[in-house]
């Protein structure tokens, strides 16, 4: 159980990921570039560090502790230096206020497992479980494979939040301790998912036709559920979702448990502004309600089983 | 079994018309409740007034403060029409049972029967007595509440116990006289005259109420006789019949059963602020049975009287629990009054005790209750740890297995107790302040130095409080005798001794709401890491830097502001919230009444945080003057960083059957439910698996912060007025609360995801 992976963010009781109140844990660092990334301190698989510009009171304790001489003190707020600074953190503690925070820690397999047995009840009461999350918690199989097999030897759920996109033997590492496979598909067209997240669709489609044969070594398989992202400008499309819904239909029939469409939301722009950069949807309006509705309509017809089709986030 | 609702039953058009009464009142402000000052809020004891909220009259303050529209009264706006007349001030005024008797009958018997078109229940009344009696202790008690004060505690002793109305629907108010009369000639003929004098007093109640309820049958009759529409005449003979059958005689239908209630709450509530009153699909399945089974009535007509028992007043009803053989007491009777609620919704405090047997579709089915209507109610409650409490204080098993929930926080064995509940009060921070001063001066050499100080400032705070409760408590059956309570309680028209007296009901605890127990123990926590472990101030500095505000102190104000705090599921600071509050439980434990009973701390207190920041002055946990206090003991606004469970196991890691409640306040946004689904399914394990871990009371708001910000830029939209909030134990319409309450509201955690 020496395993460690570098964890970003907990959400506890979620309601969003899998069925019932579940602990979803966030793993550092991403294959993927979509153009709406709405966790983009999860991207990188190194440790970084962001300010909170409403909690600063200028104390430059940070400044005197960074031994990379990254941080400056400027007009704007605090400055840093992305290329000198390390992930190192040295300048969180001694900040006051913790206007600093190092987005990404090491945690053990025993640590986490920690995390999730003291909310055990609340899982049991109410059909939920752990996800794992990021980022990409497939470009770490070893630790989810090891943090899944001890999650279930306690009986507790386990999920599996993934892009598809990395190597199939990953996933091979991790499904025999998967009881449910969140799997994204985000766009049809390869040429335009390249576009919009920087890789192609094909081997994503390829591990999600592995996935629908695979099973545990008890004969077991894991359960699926699709997930598509209506970004409006990107994905949210009749075309593409009729598109994806004729390829559910056809290649997963029953496998497929559910289709969650989730509705664009612009929650992220402070975690880009934290990371000193600028997101590319800033100003982009949520997703029409009416479009949403139509939408549904259209993935209902396409999959042909409108009671596995849901759409979550619209407001 | 019938069928049983899973989405909110339809109200009729007579439902309707009597819930738009409802809300209209509200928002005039007919049913504000005001309290003396900031002061009252914070100690519960202003010097100024012993009644609780006095509109009207000599005791009403000019300087009074908003609650919320938490009365059950019906403001008219003008002073008691009759106050020259009260018999007090024509003959004289005297601390007796006797006396005070006598003014009563006098008022409720010149108080008019209200009665409205398409109501069959009815009942409403304008004035409570303490706008027409003073209501004064002697100057000693009075002496003896300034010095309590100066060391951060004060009280009032008055209503806030939960009578046993299975008492009086079964004898009626014929009944209740017949016994008092028959007790009140055995004490005289074995010459004990102050009971004797006492059940005179009674005698004089019971005769006052009854006359009062037959004003109605007149008043009803007199309407038919001048209504023209058929179907309304049809309400008001129904009106008449009922209020004249039971005015002498007791209660033989449901409809009976529940006017019944009505007018023992109007009876009682006009003598003071008011009570719990108890179980009410307990005390409602006789009747309901009893009717179902002749014929007489139909499952939905009987869920819209229970709907317009809660549409006359929201009071402090329970459902639930376990019966005296510890089985589950849920039956078709709580279904259908919790289905009244789901009906008519809006303004309630009604409450459902879970239990690890309660049958899983009713709590379900209440969990989903709250999730859809977002105001706290039904309150959730945890029937387990209310027993386990009643218990370990003392209570026998055949009181302990009835308890109810009654108020805010607490809980009563209905008839069975007078505990002084929820107007005591033991502000933590000034023993706090007294210790930091003296440790100081004494030159304290470690923690355990400084705690042994603290400890003795919060020895000396809670005697002061016991020496002025005993001196009320002298005086309280005197001064003001609750007698309408006493008529269903178990003891008083036995013994001829009010339930505010000795020796007169089986427990009498004086409960005490200790204020800002987690901004105490972030304090003391932050002191012990930063000056005695880490040396990196002096406990001086410390001083001075709160007595300034923490002026031009930033960077010292953050690193005590980021010490861990409670509420974080962190070792340390939920260490020593256990260790604050125990030890003000042990010290409160240790002290008499003398009743004989002990003190008992809430980890509640209702409305103090929000004005005491001022009056308290700033903290070493980091918080400014101007900030409220903790909220009971919810961790302070914006210190729980790990999200709601990590808060519920610092929470759970007190053991709340040694303390008489301590509420979990949750405020979530309505985008936590997933469109699709009952919201039942998720408020369900997520209430559940609080109770299995010990917790012992939710109050969930699902409301929007956009929706709150906007009524109170515009409150007078209608959808902006329907808003009901669950303030802290309490309900309140959000548009007539105070600014102050609104402002504190909105500020406190609203969780998307929990």
């Amino acid at each position: 159980m020496k395993e460690t992976a570098l964890l970003f963010a907990i959400h506890r009781l979620s309601t969003d990921d899998g069925p019932g109140l579940r602990n979803t844990f966030f793993l550092k660092g991403c294959a993927l570039r979509c153009t709406w990334c709405h966790n983009p301190e999860s991207i990188s698989p190194q440790p970084e560090i962001w300010w909170t510009e409403r909690k600063c009171i200028g104390a430059r304790d940070c400044i005197a502790a960074c031994p990379e001489e990254a941080l400056t003190l400027t007009a704007q707020g605090l400055s840093i230096d992305r290329e000198r600074c390390t992930g190192c953190g040295k300048c969180v503690d001694p900040c006051p206020s913790k206007a600093i925070e190092l987005i990404g820690r090491p945690w053990t397999v025993e640590q986490l497992l920690r995390e999730a047995l003291a909310e055990r009840l609340f899982f049991k009461n109410s059909g939920g479980g752990v996800t794992l999350s990021g980022g990409e918690p497939c470009l770490q199989p070893g630790f989810v494979s090891a943090f899944f097999r001890a999650c279930q030897a306690e009986g507790i759920h386990t999920a599996l939040d993934t892009c598809g996109f990395p190597p199939w033997k990953n996933f091979e590492q991790v499904l025999p301790h998967t009881d449910l496979v969140l799997y994204d598909i985000k766009e049809m067209n390869s040429e335009r998912h390249q576009r919009f997240t920087g890789v192609p669709n094909e081997p994503i489609l390829e591990n999600l036709l592995r996935i629908r044969d695979f099973r545990t070594p008890l004969g077991r398989y894991p359960a699926l559920w699709i997930r598509t992202p209506l970004i409006p400008g990107y994905t949210a499309t009749a075309g593409n979702v009729t598109s994806i819904g004729r390829f559910l239909a056809e290649n997963l029939g029953d496998r497929l448990e559910r289709w969650e469409l989730c509705a664009f939301n612009n929650l992220c722009g402070a975690k880009y502004a934290k990371l000193g950069s600028k997101w590319p949807l800033e100003n982009q309006p949520l997703l029409d309600p009416d479009l949403g509705a139509s939408l549904l309509e259209q993935a209902r017809q396409a999959l042909g089983r409108p009671e596995a089709v849901q759409i979550t986030g619209l407001v | 079994m019938s069928h049983h609702a899973s989405t909110r039953p339809p109200m009729s058009p007579r439902i309707q018309t009597i819930n738009r009464r409802r809300v209209a009142l509200n928002i005039a402000h007919k049913r504000d409740l005001y309290c003396d000052n900031a002061e009252f809020l914070v100690y519960h004891w202003s010097g100024k007034s012993e009644a609780f909220a006095p509109a009207t009259g000599e005791q009403a303050s000019s300087s009074r403060i908003n609650i919320g529209d938490h009365n059950c009264r019906v403001d008219t706006g003008m002073p008691y029409p009759f106050v020259d007349e009260m018999p007090s001030r024509q003959k004289g005024l005297a601390n007796t049972a006797e006396n005070w008797a006598q003014d009563y009958r006098f008022f409720i018997t010149h108080s008019p029967a209200v009665i409205d078109p398409c109501e069959r229940i009815v009942g409403d009344f304008h004035w409570q007595l303490d706008e027409a009696r003073t209501f004064r202790y002697p100057q000693e008690v009075h002496d003896l509440g300034y010095a309590a004060r100066q060391l951060g505690a004060g009280g009032i002793s008055f209503t806030h116990t939960c009578p046993d109305l299975s008492i009086g629907l079964k004898l009626g108010w014929g009944g209740l006289l017949s016994k008092v009369r028959a007790n009140r000639r055995k004490f005289e003929e074995f010459g004990n005259e102050e009971s004797a004098s006492y059940l005179r007093a009674a005698e004089d109640i019971a005769l006052g109420i009854m006359q009062y309820i037959r004003s109605y049958a007149e008043k009803a009759a007199q309407l038919e006789k001048a209504e023209e529409d058929a179907q309304t005449r049809g309400i008001y003979a129904e009106v008449a019949a009922v209020c004249s059958n039971i005015a002498e005689k007791a209660p033989q239908t449901l409809h009976e059963a529940i006017q019944w209630i009505q007018f023992f709450q109007i009876a009682e509530r006009m003598h003071g602020h008011g009570n719990g009153y108890g179980r009410l699909d307990q005390l409602l399945q006789p009747f309901y049975d009893a009717d179902i089974a002749a014929g007489r009535i139909t499952r939905d007509e009987a869920r819209d009287l229970v709907g317009e028992l809660f549409l006359r007043y929201g009071n402090y009803f329970s459902l639930g629990g376990r019966n005296r053989e510890l089985c589950d007491a849920t039956c078709e009777t709580s279904w259908v009054c919790l289905e009244a609620f789901d009906m008519v919704g809006g303004y309630n405090h009604l409450g459902v005790m879970w239990h690890a047997d309660i049958d899983p579709k009713f709590w379900n089915y209440a969990c989903d209750v709250v999730g859809r209507h977002g105001a706290g109610c039904p309150t959730l409650l945890n029937y387990e740890l209310f027993r386990a409490s009643e218990l370990r204080s003392g209570y026998p098993e055949s009181d302990a297995w009835n308890v109810s929930y009654s108020g805010c926080q607490w809980y009563c064995s209905p008839g069975n107790e007078y505990s002084d509940h929820d107007v005591n009060c033991l502000v933590l921070v000034q023993p706090m302040q007294r210790a930091i001063d003296a440790a100081i001066e004494q030159n304290a050499p470690d923690f355990e130095a400084f705690w042994k100080i603290y400890e003795n400032e919060v020895d000396c705070t809670a005697n002061a409080l016991r020496d002025f409760k005993n001196a009320t408590y002298l005086w309280q059956p005197k001064v003001w005798p609750e007698m309408v309570t006493s008529f269903c309680a178990h003891g008083p028209m036995d013994k001829g001794r009010d339930i505010t007296d000795s020796r007169s009901v089986n427990n009498a605890f004086t409960s005490v709401n200790v204020l800002a127990v987690p901004n105490v123990s972030d304090s003391l926590y932050a002191i012990e890491q930063l000056v005695f472990a880490q040396k990196k101030y002096t406990l001086a500095q410390v001083r001075d830097a709160v007595a300034s505000d923490w002026e031009g102190k930033e960077s010292m104000r953050q690193e005590f502001l980021n010490t861990p705090k409670f509420g974080n599921d962190h070792e340390g600071a939920d260490a020593m919230a256990i260790r604050v509050s125990e030890q003000v439980r042990e010290v409160l434990e240790s002290k008499r009444n003398i009743k004989g009973f002990c003190f008992r701390p809430s980890l509640f207190q209702f409305m103090g945080h929000t004005y005491a920041g001022p009056m308290l002055g700033a903290t070493p946990d980091g918080r400014k003057r101007r900030e409220p206090v903790a909220h009971g003991m919810n961790p302070m606004h914006g210190r729980n960083h790990e999200g709601m469970t990590a808060t519920m196991r610092s929470f759970c890691k007190l053991d709340f059957s040694k303390y008489q409640g301590g509420s979990l306040q949750v405020e979530l946004q309505p985008t936590f439910f997933p469109k699709e689904g009952r919201r039942g399914d998720l408020v369900e394990p997520f209430a559940t698996s609080f109770f299995q871990m010990g917790g012992v009371q939710i109050n969930l708001n699902v409301l929007s912060m956009a929706k709150l910000h906007a009524a109170m830029e515009q409150p007078d939209l209608p959808e902006h007025q329907e808003i009901v909030v669950k303030v802290t134990g309490y309900s309140a319409h959000f548009v007539v609360m105070d600014r102050k309450f609104q402002e504190e509201f909105v500020e406190r955690v609203n969780y998307k995801t929990l």
